[in-house]
C-alpha cells in the first residue's frame, strides 16, 4: 500500500533541553523515513524521545540539531507563520488527552482545519458529514465533547486530523485513555482511513495493542532509533 | 465596563454643563466676553476717568459683527428707613445691555428697568434685604457728582435680581444712564464698555481685533479679569480629565487582570489552536476580536443607560434649591444643574475606553500569540 517517496525525512535530528544548570538530551542523531501511506507505531520507554520526535516532525518543537523533511520542504528553514500554515495544510495531529474545543461541537470541531483552511462552507459540510459517519459518529453531530465519551472524543480528534488530508497524521499516545473496547475501535479507524484514504499515520504507543496492529514499529530509546521492524 | 461608561458620560454631562453654566455665568451676567475700560481706570476706578469717544467706538465694533454696550459706573450709599449699605451704581443703556447681558432675566421680584422711568432701579437681593425695601418702595442714594457736589436722590425700587453674583447681590443698583448722568453729573464719556464675541470667534481672536479697534484704551478678556476663576475652570477641566484617565486605569487593570485569566484558562485551547495551524497573528485576531465584541456590548449598554439619565438631566436636571444664591468663587450656581448632552459627551469616554482596553489587551493577546505550543498542550 504504502509508497516509497518519503514524506518524512529525519537526519542525525537532536534536541536538546535545558532544564536549570542541566542539559537534558531527548534526541541524539535520530535518523528514520517515513514513506507515504505508512501505518508506524514509534515505542520505547518513557523519556525515550518519543513526544519530542513526534513535536519536532509537527513542526511544534525546533530541532537543535539535524534535518526535518517533511515532504521535501526544511522544516529548519520556515518562518513562524510558514510552520503555522504547514500544520494547518499538511499536518493531523491527534493528542492522548483529546484536547477538543470545549465549547464547540463535535462538528464544528472536526470542520476546524477546514475553516481555517477557507474551505467553502458548503464543501466543508460535505465531508465532515462524510468523516463523522465514517468515524462512526453520525447522528451526534450537534453534541460538545462533554457528551461524548472518550473514545467518541478521540474519534472526533481523528476525524478534525484528517479532513484537512495532510500529509502525515501525528499522534501521540492516541489509546492511553481508552478502555479496551474503544481502543479496538479506534484502531480499527485509523486502520480503515490508512487503508481507504492512504493517509500515513505516525503513532507514539506503549500500549501493545497498538503494536500488534502497526505495519511498522520504530523503537526509540535514549533518543535514537534502536530497532526498526516493517510487518508484511 | 458599562457601568463604569455609564459613570463616565454622566459625569462627562454634568461637568461640561457645569463649566460652560459657570463660564455663560461670567460672560452672561458679570464681565461679558471682553471689556473696554480708559487707561488706569481698573488701578484707580474713578468717576473721572472715562472714555470719551465711546459712541464712535461702539458703532466700530458693532459694525464688526460685535455685540457692545456702554456702562457708567460708580460707589456710594444707598439707605431706606434706618438702613443703609455701600452701593455699586450701574448706570446701563437699557436697550443695548439687554443685547449683552442677562441681568434682566434674573429678576427675583418686580420689573426691569424702564428708560422712560427716570427714578426706578433695580437692586441685589442681598442688598434690597438689608435695606429692608421690596419693589414699589424707594431708597435714598447718596454719592458725589463729578462737579464735587453731593449726589443725592430718591429712587423707587423697581425690582430685585437673584443669582447674579455675589459683587451685584450685595449692593448693585442698577440704573438708566440718563439718571446716572443727571445724578453725578456727568454729560459725556462712559467708564466701561462691554463686548460680546461672535459665537464663531475665539476669545483671543476677539481681544486682538477689539484692541485693534480700541487703540489707547485698556482691553481685557474675561481670563484677564477674573485671572482666578480662569485658572479654576482650566484646573477643573484637568480634574475632569484626570478622573476619566483614573476611571479608565482601574478598567484598564480589570480587563488585564480578566484576559491574563483568559489566557491562562485557555492555555491549552490555545496550544491546540497553534499546533492546528492558527499562526500567531490568528491568534492577535482572536483575542481582539473577543475585545472588540465585548467592548461593543459594554459601549452599547453603557450608551443605553447613558443616554435616557442624560438626557433627564439635561432637560429636567438637578435641583439645588438649597444652593441658590450662592457662589463658587464669586460666581453664581444655578438652582438647578444639568448636564451637557452632545456627541462630544459620549465620545470622549467612548474613546478613552476603547484606547484604554485595547492597551489593556494588548500584552495577555501577545501573551497568547506566541505561546509555546507544547508546553500549552500538555498544560494542566
Amino acid at each position: 500500500m504504502e509508497s516509497h517517496s518519503p514524506v518524512v525525512v529525519c537526519k542525525e535530528v537532536t534536541r536538546v533541553y535545558r532544564q536549570g544548570s542541566q542539559e537534558v538530551h531527548a534526541l541524539r542523531g535520530l535518523n528514520m523515513e517515513v514513506a507515504v501511506g505508512e501505518f508506524t507505531a514509534i515505542c520505547g520507554p518513557s523519556g525515550s524521545g518519543k513526544t519530542t520526535l513526534l513535536n519536532v516532525i509537527g513542526a511544534l518543537d525546533r530541532p537543535s540539531g539535524g534535518q526535518v523533511l517533511l515532504e521535501g520542504r526544511d522544516l529548519a528553514a520556515l518562518s513562524q507563520r510558514e510552520r503555522s500554515h504547514l500544520r494547518r495544510d499538511r499536518i493531523g495531529f491527534v493528542f492522548q488527552a483529546y484536547n477538543l474545543m470545549p465549547v464547540l461541537t463535535a462538528y464544528e470541531n472536526a470542520e476546524m482545519v477546514l475553516a481555517l483552511q477557507g474551505v467553502d462552507i458548503e464543501e466543508r459540510r460535505e465531508r465532515v458529514e462524510g468523516l463523522l459517519a465514517d468515524v462512526g459518529l453520525a447522528g451526534m453531530e450537534h453534541r460538545t465533547p462533554d457528551e461524548l465519551s472518550g473514545g467518541q472524543q478521540q474519534r472526533v480528534a481523528i476525524a478534525r486530523a484528517i479532513a484537512a488530508d495532510p500529509a502525515v497524521v501525528l499522534a501521540d499516545e492516541p489509546t492511553a485513555n481508552l478502555d479496551s473496547e474503544n481502543a479496538t475501535n479506534l484502531l480499527d479507524i485509523m486502520e480503515q482511513q490508512n487503508r481507504e484514504r492512504r493517509v500515513t499515520f505516525l503513532f507514539s504507543t506503549h500500549d501493545p495493542r497498538v503494536m500488534e496492529r502497526a505495519r511498522r514499529i520504530v523503537r526509540v530509546v535514549d533518543g535514537r532509533v534502536e530497532t526498526d521492524e516493517r510487518r508484511t | 465596563m458599562s457601568f463604569a461608561l455609564w459613570t463616565m458620560i454622566l459625569y462627562s454631562g454634568l461637568m461640561s454643563w457645569y463649566l460652560r453654566d459657570m463660564e455663560a455665568t461670567i460672560v452672561d451676567l458679570e464681565v461679558g466676553d471682553l471689556q473696554v475700560h480708559a487707561l488706569d481706570y481698573r488701578d484707580d476706578p474713578s468717576l473721572h476717568t472715562r472714555i470719551d469717544d465711546a459712541e464712535a467706538l461702539l458703532q466700530q465694533l458693532r459694525a464688526a459683527g460685535y455685540r457692545a454696550t456702554a456702562r457708567l459706573l460708580a460707589h456710594g450709599l444707598a439707605a431706606a428707613d434706618e438702613s443703609s449699605a455701600g452701593v455699586a451704581f450701574f448706570g446701563i443703556d437699557v436697550p443695548s445691555d439687554a443685547q449683552v447681558s442677562l441681568v434682566h432675566e434674573h429678576l427675583l421680584e418686580g420689573s426691569w428697568l424702564d428708560p422712560a422711568d427716570s427714578h426706578g432701579v433695580v437692586l441685589g437681593r442681598r442688598l434690597a434685604r438689608m435695606l429692608a425695601v421690596d419693589p414699589g418702595e424707594e431708597i435714598v442714594v447718596l454719592s458725589q457728582g463729578t462737579d464735587g457736589a453731593m449726589a443725592a436722590d430718591l429712587f423707587n425700587v423697581r425690582g430685585i435680581l437673584e443669582n447674579v453674583g455675589p459683587e451685584v447681590d450685595r449692593g448693585g443698583v442698577f440704573m438708566p444712564a440718563a439718571t446716572f448722568r443727571e445724578l453725578f453729573v456727568l454729560p459725556t464719556g462712559v467708564h466701561q464698555i462691554v463686548v460680546r464675541r461672535p459665537a464663531d470667534t475665539e476669545l483671543d481672536v476677539a481681544a486682538e481685533a477689539v484692541r485693534a479697534a480700541a487703540s489707547g484704551l485698556d482691553v481685557r478678556t474675561w481670563r484677564d479679569l477674573m485671572p482666578t476663576l480662569a485658572s479654576f475652570m482650566d484646573s477643573a477641566r484637568g480634574a475632569l480629565v484626570m478622573m476619566v484617565v483614573i476611571v479608565y486605569v482601574a478598567i484598564a487593570v480589570l480587563v488585564l487582570n480578566a484576559m491574563l485569566m483568559t489566557v491562562f484558562e485557555r492555555i491549552r485551547e490555545l496550544g491546540v489552536l497553534k499546533a492546528l495551524g492558527v499562526s500567531p497573528g490568528g491568534i492577535l485576531g482572536l483575542m481582539f476580536a473577543e475585545m472588540v465584541i465585548v467592548t461593543a456590548m459594554a459601549i452599547a449598554l453603557g450608551v443605553a443607560l447613558g443616554a435616557p439619565t442624560l438626557h433627564y438631566l439635561a432637560t429636567e436636571g438637578f435641583e439645588l434649591t438649597s444652593l441658590a444664591g450662592t457662589s463658587v468663587m464669586g460666581v453664581a450656581m444655578s438652582s438647578t444643574w444639568h448636564a451637557d448632552m452632545s456627541a462630544e459627551t459620549f465620545a470622549v469616554p467612548i474613546g478613552v475606553l476603547i484606547l484604554i482596553v485595547t492597551l489593556a489587551t494588548s500584552y495577555p493577546a501577545l501573551k497568547a500569540a506566541f505561546i509555546d505550543p507544547v508546553r500549552a498542550i500538555h498544560h494542566r
